[in-house]
Order: C-alpha cells, then structure tokens, then sequence
C-alpha cells in the first residue's frame, strides 16, 4: 500500500501571488518501507515540500493522501498525521527544553495522549535506537554536546512510533566521521522498524549509500525520480542543475573515458569501485 | 504567523521624506505629536490630517502599510475608548441603555482620545516606515549627545537599540521555526482553556531564550573580535550631515507648529462644547 502519495501539489507562500510558487506541480507516491532520498540545491523547495506531507503547510493546489486517504478532507486530525509522519527538522537540537533528556523524548509520546509509564517506556526505546546511553536520561539537555543533542531530539520523534520518519539534513553540522555514523544509525533504524523513511540533502554522497530510491528537484518541481544509480548515470544532467554526483561515480566515469574498461554500470560507493578497478587491472 | 507587526518596519522607497536626516524625522515627529496635544481644536486635527495626508503622498509609503501599524493597537482603541465613553461623566445625557450612559464629556473624550491615539501611531509608523533602523539610532545617538556630559551612557543605549531591533525579524523566525518544530512533535497551541494554553508556550518560550542566549553569547565575540570597545573615538562610515533640504524641513515643521497652536487658539471651533 502506498504510504504517501502526492498529486499535482502547488505550494505558494504569497495569498496575494499564487503564481509565485515555491513548489510547483509536485507529484510522487513513497511506498511503505522505502527509504528515500529527496534532493536538490538550497532554496530548491525541499523544506518547503516535506512541511506538507504533516500538514504544517497546506498547498494551494493539489491533494496530499496519506493511507489513501485525502489529508484535506473536512475534519481531518492533523494532529494524528503528525503522529504517524514523525518530521525532524533541521538543527533539531535547537526544540529541547525540558528539564532532563528523558522527559523532553517523553513530550510527543505524551501529547499522543499515553501515561507517565507508558510515554516513559517510548522514550527509553527511542533512546535506545539512537544510541543515547541510560547514564545521560537525567542530565539537562542543554549540557549534552551537539551530537548528542541532535540524537535526543530524534529520539523525541521516534518516540511517538511515526509509520514515516522525514528528516531533513539530519547530518548537517556533524564532522565527517559523525555524519557516516549517524546515517548508518538511521539506515539500521530503518530496518528494524520497518518505518518509511524520507531523507533530505544536499550532499550526494551522503544518500547515495543510504537510499533505496532519489528524488531530485530543481527550482521547486520535481525533476527525477528513480535510483540512485539510474540518477548518478546522467551526470551532465545533474550538472547542469548544480548538483554533482559523488565523486566516485565521478572518477568511475573519468576512467572509462580514459580506456580503463571498469564496465559499463554506474558506480556509487568506493566497495564497488575498488572491486571494478582492481578487477579491470588484472 | 506573527508577520503584522509593522512597529519598526522599513519600507523601501525613493523620497524625500526617506532622504532626510534622521535627526529631523525624530525631532519632526516629536514635535508633531506635542501639536496634537496641544489644543482640542478642530483646526488644530484638520491641519494634522492634512499633515500626515501630505507627508504620507511624498514618502511614497502606500497607505495601507501605514494603515497595518493601527491593527496592532486596535484592542487597546477599543477598550479605552469604551471605558472613556462609558465611565466619564459630565454635560448633557446623549443615551442611556440600561445602566449605561452615554454623557457629552464621555463622547467628546472618546472622539479625542481615538483620534490622538491614531494620529499618534501613524506620525510615528511614518518615521519608522521611512528610516532604517540603523539611520534611526544614529539619529537618536547624535541628539541625546549631549546627555554624556551629564554621564548618561548614550552610545550603549543606542547600540542596545539597533541590535533589538535588528534582532526582531531573527526572532520571529525563530519563533515560527520552533513552533513548527513542536507542532510536528504533535504540540496543540489552539485548544484548551487559559493555563492549558499558556503552559504550551513552555516549549516554545524555553528554546527561543536559549537561542537568544547563544546568539547574544555570538554577536559579542564577533563585536569583540573586531575590536569594538564602545562609543569612545569611534567614526562613522555615514557621519549625519544637515543638507538644505533638512533645514526646509525644520522650517515647514516650525511654520507648521506655529499654525497649529495659533490656529487652535484663536480659531477655536470646538467640537460640541468644548
């Protein structure tokens, strides 16, 4: 069953202009389980399209469904929406404010309307997932380091056990290192619960690995839709827009042209290129 | 969400009025608000309205931005004015609903007050509209020099100014961030009664002190690291200077002044009574 699905959504933030979009015509289905991964240059509408698969924006034009069902129907529960679509916005470490770790992770739970015990369990597991150690639940969120911060406050969304997780840059400001860490974390997530699972970046390298299928816009429509490899094939095209494929799809490409016979397929991790390389060497 | 605050506003333009010295928009505005207190003449409002209508026309502000500062005060107007026509009494009994009357004195005072309170608010949205905040404390800078000599710390408290002002559009935005941030968390800011509401705030409230905090924590290591040690022997890039159209508009506001004091002394044509 398709989890999410978008039709023709416009999104204009003028009333006065509605011909001056932000998002244009966007539409896409995200099946449940995929992990996806949603790209483009900064301003290219990728914030403003995710803020519209939980209902923070409602389009001008267009129907968003969730579950098959219209979320702009009459009386519908945005609030439940936001249960099921967990979004994490940017810098999320900058939305903690309660007294400890674990009562700022039980803040959603709670808002779903669960006890004491009940929400406490929730934050206990979502910590758990992210790798947040039990020595740190009773300390003040605010003398955690950035890192641990930004595992906390994606915990507090995992808490309320979202059918769909949206992060957006969750490895924006994190050292190399960090970000490789964090996104297998998320990736492992992932496949334990089962959860769809939609990422946003700018950098290419970082979602090349982790998704199962890309998404990439430009200047507010969606442009490409297919996988990884398929998307990184057409390097002049994702020139153009500004966005470069990972350099090693890159340097896979260089050398074919330069009469290194690595194949014909597109490469997008460094295993695969050391496999091919060393295998056309021999 | 919170974008209808205007107070503070910069509207770009091409005008005269824009190109004045800050110096004499301040002391200008000063002055007109003084005028509008001065008499209770009718005169004395007529020449207001077609003051503002006039400055309005050349500082190419479109009206309703200058309308948009009013909605901000709008519940202040009108509970004021309800009290004033309702509580004053004195003269004539106009109506009488009840327990409610409605006396002369109550009516004329309403009428004064609503009228002094716009006129007040939009002199005044005129000179925000008009100046860029920075221009606005340079101004303010200069005229309160003076008040050094007596140890007032005039320079801090300019400074203090353009960096809250400057700080308003960062905050609200911050504001907007948060407050998505914690929708998406499943918060309800809309339902519940009074402490059920305010106690939603919290978690709004909590991250936006903390990120004032760290950003005021940013803004004075950047300050310190270009050396800024307060107001003493700094230059500008802009010094003010008067230029001849600011001694016109020193001159127009002086005649105005005149006309208006005059004109609502010996033209008293009162509204009713008084």
């Amino acid at each position: 069953m398709s989890s999410i699905e978008l039709k023709n959504v416009s999104y204009s933030y003028d009333p006065d202009h509605p011909e001056d979009t932000t998002i244009e015509d966007i539409s896409f289905k995200v099946e449940q389980g995929e992990i996806v991964g949603l790209i483009g240059q900064t301003g290219s509408g990728k914030s403003t399209l995710i803020q519209h698969l939980n209902g923070l924006l409602k389009a001008t034009k267009g129907d968003i469904l969730y579950g098959g069902k219209s979320i702009y129907t009459q009386g519908y529960k945005l609030q439940t929406l936001r249960f099921e679509v967990g979004l994490v916005f940017q810098y999320p470490e900058y939305q903690l404010f309660e007294t400890t770790v674990l009562a700022d992770v039980c803040y959603g739970p709670k808002n779903q309307g669960l006890s004491e015990e009940d929400a406490r369990a929730r934050a206990r597991e979502a910590l758990g997932l992210v790798g947040v150690g039990e020595k740190l639940y009773e300390k003040s969120p605010f003398d955690l380091s950035g890192g641990q911060k930004r595992r906390v406050a994606i915990a507090g969304v995992l808490a309320m056990h979202p059918q769909v997780l949206i992060l957006d840059e969750p490895a924006a400001g994190l050292d190399p290192e960090g970000r490789e860490e964090f996104l297998e974390q998320i990736r492992q997530i992932h496949d334990r619960t089962g959860m769809t699972v939609i990422l946003v970046s700018h950098s290419m390298e970082d979602v090349a690995r982790f998704v199962d299928r890309l998404l990439v816009m430009n200047k507010g429509k969606l442009i490409m839709d297919g996988t990884p490899k398929e998307i990184f094939s057409r390097t002049e095209q994702m020139n153009e827009i500004g966005l470069f494929v990972p350099q090693v799809t890159f340097l896979m490409q260089e050398l074919k042209k330069n009469g290194l016979p690595v194949g014909d397929e597109t490469v997008i991790t460094v295993k695969e290129a050391v496999e091919k390389i060393s295998e056309a060497l021999q | 969400m919170i974008r209808d605050i205007t107070i503070g506003q910069y509207y770009k333009a091409k005008s005269v009025i824009h190109r004045l010295d800050p110096r004499v928009k301040l002391v200008c505005t000063l002055l007109f608000l003084i005028s509008l207190f001065l008499t209770r003449s009718v005169m004395t409002y007529l020449l207001a309205t077609l003051w503002l209508f006039v400055v309005i026309k050349t500082s190419k502000v479109p009206f309703r931005f200058v309308m948009r500062g009013l909605k901000a005060i709008v519940i202040l107007l009108v509970v004021t004015a309800m009290l004033n026509l309702f509580m004053l009494k004195g003269g004539d009994v106009l109506v009488k609903i009840g327990r409610f009357t409605i006396t002369e004195a109550g009516l004329s005072a309403t009428v004064y007050l609503a009228v002094r309170l716009i006129y007040l608010i939009i002199g005044s949205s005129l000179m925000t509209l008009t100046t860029t905040p920075t221009q606005l404390t340079d101004g303010l800078e200069s005229l309160l020099g003076p008040l050094k000599k007596i140890h007032v710390p005039v320079h801090e408290i300019a400074m203090m100014m353009s960096i809250a002002l400057r700080f308003i559009p960062i905050l609200l935005e911050e504001t907007d961030k948060i407050m998505k941030a914690q929708l998406a968390r499943g918060a309800d800011f809309e339902n519940g009664n009074i402490f059920h509401r305010v106690k939603g705030m919290i978690p709004i409230l909590v991250p936006l002190f903390v990120s004032a905090f760290r950003r005021a924590n940013d803004l004075a290591l950047a300050m310190e690291a270009r050396c800024y040690h307060g107001g003493e022997g700094r230059t500008r890039m802009k010094p003010l200077h008067y230029q001849k159209r600011d001694y016109i508009a020193y001159a127009v506001m002086i005649v105005y002044m005149v006309l208006s004091f005059c004109g609502g002394k010996w033209l008293p044509l009162h509204f009713w009574v008084f």
